[in-house]
């Protein structure tokens, strides 16, 4: 499984125009709106605008990066018939799931080192320093529900339609998770929305630990039951796809 | 013709040959598989001795890739049941010791051939040397090549490669020449024999009669999901008749035509008489001989797909 994990990262990096684009539109979207919001007075998250706009930046790009990496990626390779293929080998179907969600998860990286680098290099962003690695570790694990909700994508839809599907996702669980704007500032219905998304949660575990507080429990657990929910739901679609096709 | 005289070594559809070559490498029994209304295999059984190359004959939609499927544990049968080696299609035991090349199969796409055949052999257990199974591909100098950067020979031999890098007791290879030319046949049974000497067992689909007969030691023939015949390739073509004669006749009646010498059957519309034949050579003399009142005769080779129809129309009768 080590060397089918390790092909699946190489595959990855050598895909040029995806990591620019994964990494690349954040860090512009951090640069953007942190010189727009920059000089506003603290966020309620408490922050410094240029931090928790960072923050968001970064759990945006990294929601990104692994649903891309995890649905159109795992369409894809449906419908080239390489999992057919994949299929035929000793490697146990939990393996090779275990190994694609490692993967995607993967893809979270590169967009949460480029926005911190940006935001201390371009910003002069200053945290302390056992924040850095904790917040990488933590917002990168915490996109576990996404690459779930990814592979979900890749079984019910095929090529374009995962590609398409994957994209509103993203947006909408970027756009009402409050990464884009602080929810405190929209409707309180929408408010509602957003605290039941797992974008929102996500965000708030990288607000607390930038504030230097400790994460709340209430938010690994939405996260936890957002994976598990979607998680189901992709074994049961792949169930039901096997028995139809196969 | 209405049946397959035992004399030619034909055996019944249906009946499972005996197994005294030892363990069986692939065990099928009253396996069905429907797609909706459409009947793709039909009550079919067929065992493969461990070190045999069979060919799985018949036209289109005759039910061989759905079979392959099956053995290959793609698919489960609606009914009936599969032994590969002794154990259910699609474990992890049948896995270990099944290589296999689909028509559809893929490759990952972004990773070098060399890496991706290093990385599937590493999930075996006995798996040959790298550069054996790219020798016996044929896929040297490709190792640094993109697999989606591939023509459509060179994904062909990389297929034929991850079927073999394993090392796998049982080849099976779901029509493998499809798409190559008379030469790149060629070179790729030739290979094979390679794999073949060393004891290992072939199952391959094809629909090319030549190619059956000449690479391999048994052919089972499919029509409409069912075995329709069954035996060594000159025990095939002697019952599938494959040239005929026809000839028109001065006094009705063709009692005793098909019994001929080197004839298989025979049927007329009017007064024109078709004779199937397996040496047609033979079955003009005789024919000259007892018909002097035959007309207007001419020889001519019968397409594989008439003699499939023929066969199945026979076993339907």
């Amino acid at each position: 499984m080590i060397k089918y994990l390790t092909l699946e990262l190489r595959r990855s990096l050598r895909d040029r125009r995806y990591l620019l684009l994964v990494a690349g539109w954040p860090v512009a979207a951090y640069l953007l709106f942190s010189t727009v919001f920059g000089s506003a007075a603290d966020r309620s998250e408490g922050l410094a605008p240029t931090v928790a706009i960072m923050v968001a930046m970064a759990t945006f790009g990294a929601m990104g990066g692994v649903l891309m990496a995890s649905g159109p990626r795992l369409a894809m390779d449906r419908q080239l018939g390489w999992l057919r293929q994949l299929r035929l080998t000793p490697l146990a179907p939990a393996r090779i799931l275990t190994a694609r969600l490692i993967a995607a998860m993967a893809l979270s990286l590169p967009a949460i080192g480029l926005t911190f680098i940006a935001a201390v290099l371009v910003k002069g962003v200053t945290l302390p320093l056992w924040e850095w690695p904790v917040l990488v570790v933590l917002i990168a694990a915490g996109c576990l529900p996404f690459a779930a909700m990814g592979i979900l994508v890749g079984t019910i839809a095929d090529g374009d339609g995962a590609q398409g599907l994957t994209m509103v996702l993203y947006l909408v669980l970027a756009a009402l998770g409050g990464l884009w704007m602080p929810v405190q500032i929209v409707p309180s219905a929408l408010q509602t929305v957003a605290k039941t998304l797992p974008s929102y949660h996500l965000a708030q575990l990288g607000w607390h630990v930038a504030q230097g507080v400790a994460p709340a429990l209430g938010d690994v657990l939405v996260l936890l039951a957002w994976f598990a929910g979607a998680a189901l739901l992709a074994v049961a679609a792949s169930r039901r796809l096997t028995l139809r096709t196969a | 013709m209405t049946s397959h005289p035992s004399a030619t070594g034909i055996r019944t559809p249906g009946l499972v040959r005996s197994d005294a070559a030892g363990e069986c490498a692939v065990r099928v029994q009253g396996v069905t598989r429907r797609f909706g209304p459409v009947l793709a295999v039909d009550n079919l059984s067929l065992t493969v001795e461990q070190g045999r190359t069979v060919a799985l004959l018949g036209p289109n939609g005759a039910g061989k890739t759905t079979t392959i499927s099956m053995l290959l544990g793609l698919s489960a049968p609606d009914a009936g049941s599969i032994e590969i080696f002794g154990s259910a299609p699609g474990s992890a035991t049948a896995h270990a010791s099944v290589g296999a090349m689909l028509q559809d199969g893929g490759m990952m796409p972004g990773v070098l051939v060399g890496e991706l055949l290093a990385m599937v052999r590493s999930l075996y257990a006995t798996p040959l040397a790298l550069h054996e199974a790219v020798e016996i591909a044929q896929l040297g100098g490709l190792e640094k090549r993109r697999v989606d950067r591939l023509s459509g020979g060179q994904s062909q031999r990389l297929r034929l490669a991850m079927a073999l890098i394993g090392d796998p007791r049982l080849l099976v290879l779901d029509e493998p020449t499809a798409a190559m030319d008379v030469e790149t046949r060629r070179g790729f049974w030739h290979a094979m024999e390679g794999f073949t000497e060393r004891g290992r067992t072939i199952l391959f689909s094809t629909h090319y009669l030549e190619e059956a007969d000449v690479t391999a030691d048994r052919i089972v023939m499919m029509a409409r999901g069912r075995v329709v015949a069954d035996g060594t390739p000159s025990a095939i073509k002697d019952s599938v008749g494959l040239r005929v004669i026809r000839f028109s006749i001065a006094t009705p009646g063709i009692a005793g035509i098909d019994a001929l010498p080197g004839a298989v059957s025979a049927t007329a519309h009017g007064s024109r008489v078709e004779l199937r034949c397996k040496d047609s050579d033979a079955a003009l003399r005789a024919l000259l001989a007892a018909r002097p009142d035959a007309y207007d005769i001419e020889v001519a080779g019968v397409a594989l797909e008439d003699a499939f129809i023929t066969i199945t129309d026979g076993i339907a009768a």
